[in-house]
């Protein structure tokens, strides 16, 4: 049994042992024998003569010999014959060496207790020797006075106790422990202390059990104290994480990924930016490190960074073959039409490798690639190259949902793309179908079949399908089908219904502000949320529809009241950016950590900002429309073009002006026509820009050019959506 | 059968007024249940017994998995409503202990477009239980920096008058009330009911956190090893957003990386891990990657023998 426990044990056994005391040392075959007879009195007497022990001391040596040779039982049966609890109970301060060898007598107990799976007695020995280490030492263990032997046990001891709690069963007890062993002076060294705060860490993490906050009183002094299992752990892990940077402990990768597992629970990512950054180089492989930096930009939405680090790990020096970053990497630039051209790349260069065990994310490839192909088409400046990439779009969607039948994400996908390209038979059965596979759980699939269905002009099913998705929403986030709901009744020529609808959009709509405040956040519905401004316009096209000029006043006012709101979010963003530069200089110049509260705020400011501009501009074309209506030629056109000077690439104010210039006569045709083209370039699908540029051509008498133009207008015109279907993507 | 069971010595060892009037909630709840079941063991007396017993629990769980089970007027689903709304807590554990289950097969037929009300009627009050225990309000979680001392390190004292820079992560967002399981706040019911689950979760029985791991496989990859015969079958994908996700997440760590209670569990859960993982990859979702990928690097690490010395054991020296 002695030589089979472990490799070394083995090595021990077969050369021979010693006993060694007061300068003496005797082997240790004879004992050996007369303890495998089982006369520990006889091996006892022997220890004793030839190294001048006393029967404690001789014990304690004869319980470690039996315990090295695996003997456990045998080794608590040599112990019984001493009683340590007395002896722990004389201890005196002044004899450290006393207290080791009694101390050590108990721990060789409990070590033996806990291999014959008697944890409960085992920790209630081990505590007995924290509680003796805390009687000899009132006021902690002092570094230079402490005798190496009895540290090296003392260490051992408290970093044991927990465990053996937790091997018990006693897990509140456990959690207890370990506080105590943490958050008291052992004086251990910098590995014991950090297995044990990892242990806890991990124990924190993972026991399901909810300790409460360490309750220290004055103890805490001012220091943060966390208040949760999960804050705990964090901190415990981000302590451990400064002692590897600073070298107090050696790199464990486990400690990384705890912390990793942890704060991507909380969203967290930047923490651990940060830490993945303060790594010394050479403790991880440096494209391992910048794919984790990306994901960690990818999810607090930073994805210049993002890619700014994947395209290094992806150099064809580094890695280029990474599944996880190409993938990522092709995600990222499918979001974006500036990026989509180098998408397709990275997502081709997916399709490639994706062999093997990873054949299965063949069609993770083509799916992104279908959406960078789709992306790209937007901005192709040719009609063949567009339709060319629309094609290819399509056709690698087709093959991406081969591999995968049944996943809602490409079929989304699939139904949208075929929707703005207005084959709407394909799109509205994607449309369904998504519904049918999501439950109908997410809005974007109400709305698209909505949009499909109000495209093929039926109106009243559309209708039916927003209410079944209103019925499916909780009344916070059922804006952008309200607005839907009430373009759908102007279709139907039911304004006054619409009006109806529009007011009820515009209660819920300001409830939600009062009760979020301005600037609060909520991820969930943010996305999708109708903005105030929004609604008045929409109200106010509706009156002036109707020539209500007085309407059509109010609600321009009432938006401009929403702007004047905006005006205080830009003196907000001023002051928060000029703080934004101090941190930073700051940061520069003390090495901290600069405020991600800022950084929020700052994107919640830019998004506030656009809106802003947006406002502007459905103002500008509101006044327009109205100074139109009423004959005002010039007052409309300033203000069609000062919504095109405050956003170049929007549409309907191109639209507009060009529809205005081409009623003016034959010298402003050529501007109109630029100008309808370049709307045309950006919106292909905009059937009003077709119409006018069909009249320019016609006045200017390029006859088959009108013909062609406004042919495409008629067909665009039974297929047009009463929203963008892009506003939905 | 349970009715010979009144004065048993395990529902007559309590003596508060309190704890008698739970023992006869739990006998009247055992009552209840025998109506349900073929047989309930006369063992089984307490809610302790309730919850532990694995031939209830194997009865339940095969009633919960039929084709018909969890439509409005399913007998089980009412008896679980009703159990859980019983003031005994410990009651309430015995639902909860179905919660992998219920949840697992309710998402699994979304698609099938059956009446699910029991399953729902179920949830729905898990998640008014927790709205009501929260009184609505989010849990939040602070991420310190550490340029100020905490219990656990010190810091340089000259930033000690800068206020502590905290990153304040909300881990539940606020509940709002729901009577009726719309299908856009699906995922978040069942989110809260598994947030519940887990907040229990040291108290639940193996066997539950099994099934867990089982459907937590059948999520993430739509497969669907059926014990019965040795094929699978495919089902619908199931959308899993954040709010699914994370307590998910939480509960897998627990069944990998806490106290090793069962290998059988360690195994079902590194399964569950590794196909959450390659669903991670294949949704690319990057919060979801980093924390399924470091789970798998620390199961990897958790088995490794070179990583696991025990640093408590005693020296071979033989030397006083």
């Amino acid at each position: 049994m002695a030589d089979d426990e472990t490799p070394s044990q083995t090595q021990e056994s077969s050369t021979a042992r010693e006993f060694s005391a007061n300068g003496t040392s005797m082997s240790t075959t004879d004992v050996e024998a007369k303890l495998d007879k089982g006369n520990i009195e006889e091996a006892e007497s022997s220890l004793r003569e030839r190294l001048s022990l006393n029967s404690e001391e001789a014990r304690t040596l004869l319980g470690r010999l039996e315990y090295q040779r695996g003997n456990v039982e045998a080794a608590l049966r040599v112990l019984d014959g001493i009683d340590l609890q007395a002896a722990i109970q004389k201890l005196q301060p002044s004899s450290q060496q006393a207290a080791r060898l009694v101390l050590e007598g108990v721990y060789l107990k409990v070590k033996s207790l806990q291999k014959l799976g008697k944890f409960a007695e085992a920790a209630q020995d081990c505590t007995n020797i924290l509680d003796a280490v805390g009687r000899i030492f009132p006021q902690g263990i002092p570094d230079a006075q402490v005798e190496s032997k009895l540290q090296e046990m003392i260490s051992k001891a408290v970093e044991l106790l927990p465990e053996l709690l937790k091997q018990a069963g006693k897990y509140q007890e456990a959690m207890a422990a370990y506080r105590r062993v943490l958050l008291n002076p052992w004086n251990l060294d910098n590995d014991c202390c950090g297995r044990i705060q990892k242990a806890f860490a991990v124990f924190l993490l993972h026991s399901g059990l909810e300790a409460g906050p360490p309750s220290l009183g004055a103890q805490a002094d001012g220091a943060y104290v966390p208040k949760n299992n999960l804050e705990e752990a964090i901190l415990l892990l981000l302590v451990l994480m400064r002692k590897i940077h600073h070298g107090d402990i050696q790199w464990d990768p486990s400690v990384l990924d705890h912390l990793m597992y942890a704060l991507s629970l909380c969203s967290q990512t930047p923490v651990l930016s940060k830490q993945l950054e303060e790594l010394k180089p050479g403790v991880f492989h440096r494209t391992e490190r910048w794919n984790l930096l990306a994901l960690c930009c990818s999810v607090v939405g930073q994805n210049k960074a993002a890619m700014n680090l994947l395209r290094k790990s992806l150099h064809i020096n580094e890695r280029p073959d990474d599944l996880t970053a190409l993938l990522l990497a092709a995600k990222i630039c499918s979001e974006d039409s500036q990026l989509a051209a180098e998408g397709v790349g990275y997502a081709q260069r997916a399709i490639d490798n994706a062999k093997g065990v990873d054949e299965h994310l063949k069609g993770v490839g083509l799916r992104m690639l279908g959406l960078c192909l789709g992306k790209q088409a937007k901005v192709s400046s040719s009609d063949f190259e567009r339709s060319r990439l629309q094609n290819e779009a399509l056709k690698s969607l087709d093959s991406a949902l081969s591999f995968e039948q049944d996943n809602p994400d490409i079929i989304f996908e699939l139904g949208a793309h075929y929707a703005e390209q207005r084959n709407l038979n394909a799109a509205l059965r994607f449309a369904k179908k998504y519904i049918d596979i999501t439950g109908g759980s997410v809005m974007k699939g109400w709305r698209l079949l909505a949009l499909i269905l109000s495209a093929q002009q039926r109106f009243a099913e559309a209708e039916v399908v927003t209410d079944a998705a209103l019925d499916e929403t909780g009344k916070w986030e059922q804006g952008p089908l309200l607005r839907l709901k009430a373009k759908l009744k102007v279709s139907q020529s039911r304004p006054m219904e619409a009006i109806e609808t529009y007011r009820y959009l515009l209660a819920l709509v300001q409830a939600q502000r009062k009760s979020s405040g301005p600037m609060k956040i909520d991820s969930q519905v943010e996305d999708d949320k109708v903005k105030e401004f929004e609604v008045w316009y929409g109200l106010a096209a509706l009156y002036s529809s109707l020539s209500h000029w007085k309407d059509v006043e109010v609600c321009v006012k009432k938006a401009r009241e929403m702007k004047q709101y905006s005006a205080e979010l830009k003196a907000r963003f001023k002051t928060l950016f000029y703080q934004m530069n101090q941190l930073f200089h700051l940061s520069i110049h003390s090495s901290q950590p600069s405020s991600s509260h800022g950084l929020i705020d700052l994107v919640d400011i830019i998004d506030a900002l656009a809106m802003m501009y947006e406002a502007e501009m459905l103002e500008h074309l509101d006044i327009g429309f109205m100074h139109q209506e009423r004959g005002e030629i010039q007052e409309a056109l300033a203000s069609y073009i000062n919504a095109s000077l405050l956003d170049p690439f929007y549409v309907p104010s191109k639209v507009r002006i060009g529809a205005l210039l081409s009623k003016l006569g034959s010298n402003s045709l050529p501007v109109a026509r630029t100008l309808l083209s370049d709307a045309l370039r950006i919106e292909p699908t905009n059937r009003k820009a077709w119409y006018h540029l069909g009249m320019v051509h016609k006045d200017d008498g390029r006859l088959a050019d009108a013909i062609d133009c406004l042919q495409a207008a008629s067909m665009l015109e039974e297929s047009d959506p009463v929203e963008n279907f892009r506003s939905i993507l | 059968m349970s009715s010979s069971n009144p004065g048993s010595p395990s529902a007559t060892a309590t003596s508060s007024s309190s704890a008698s009037s739970f023992s006869s909630k739990a006998h009247s709840c055992i009552q209840a249940l025998s109506s349900i079941l073929s047989t309930v063991p006369s063992s089984v007396s307490s809610s302790s017994s309730l919850l532990h017993d694995p031939t209830i629990s194997s009865q339940i769980s095969t009633i919960l998995r039929d084709p018909d089970s969890g439509s409005g007027d399913n007998n089980l689903c009412r008896w679980l409503y009703d159990t859980f709304h019983s003031p005994d807590p410990e009651l309430k554990l015995v639902v909860l202990r179905f919660v992998p289950i219920i949840a697992g097969i309710y998402l699994s037929r979304i698609a099938l477009r059956k009446s699910l009300a029991g399953f729902e009627a179920i949830l729905l009050a898990l998640y008014a239980h927790e709205t009501t225990a929260r009184d609505g309000q989010p849990i939040s979680v602070n991420v310190p920096d550490l340029t100020q001392p905490s219990i656990y390190h010190e810091a340089k004292s000259s930033v000690k008058n800068q206020a502590t820079e905290l990153n304040l992560a909300v881990i539940s967002p606020t509940l709002e009330p729901h009577g009726t399981m719309r299908s856009s706040r699906r995922a978040r019911i069942v989110g809260v009911a598994l947030e519940l689950y887990y907040s229990k979760i040291s108290q639940m029985p193996v066997s539950s956190k099994l099934e867990f791991c089982e459907f937590c496989d059948i999520w993430a990859t739509g497969i669907q090893n059926k014990p019965s015969s040795s094929s699978s079958s495919k089902q619908k994908t199931i959308l899993l957003p954040w709010e699914l996700l994370q307590p998910s997440l939480r509960i897998l760590g627990h069944c990998l990386l806490g106290a090793h209670e069962s290998k059988k569990l360690y195994e079902a859960a590194s399964m569950a891990t590794k196909s959450l993982y390659e669903r991670s990859l294949h949704d690319i979702d990057a919060k979801a990657i980093l924390a399924t990928s470091s789970l798998l690097r620390l199961e990897k690490m958790a088995l490794d023998p070179k990583l696991n010395v025990d640093h408590t054991e005693i020296g071979m020296s033989l030397a006083l």
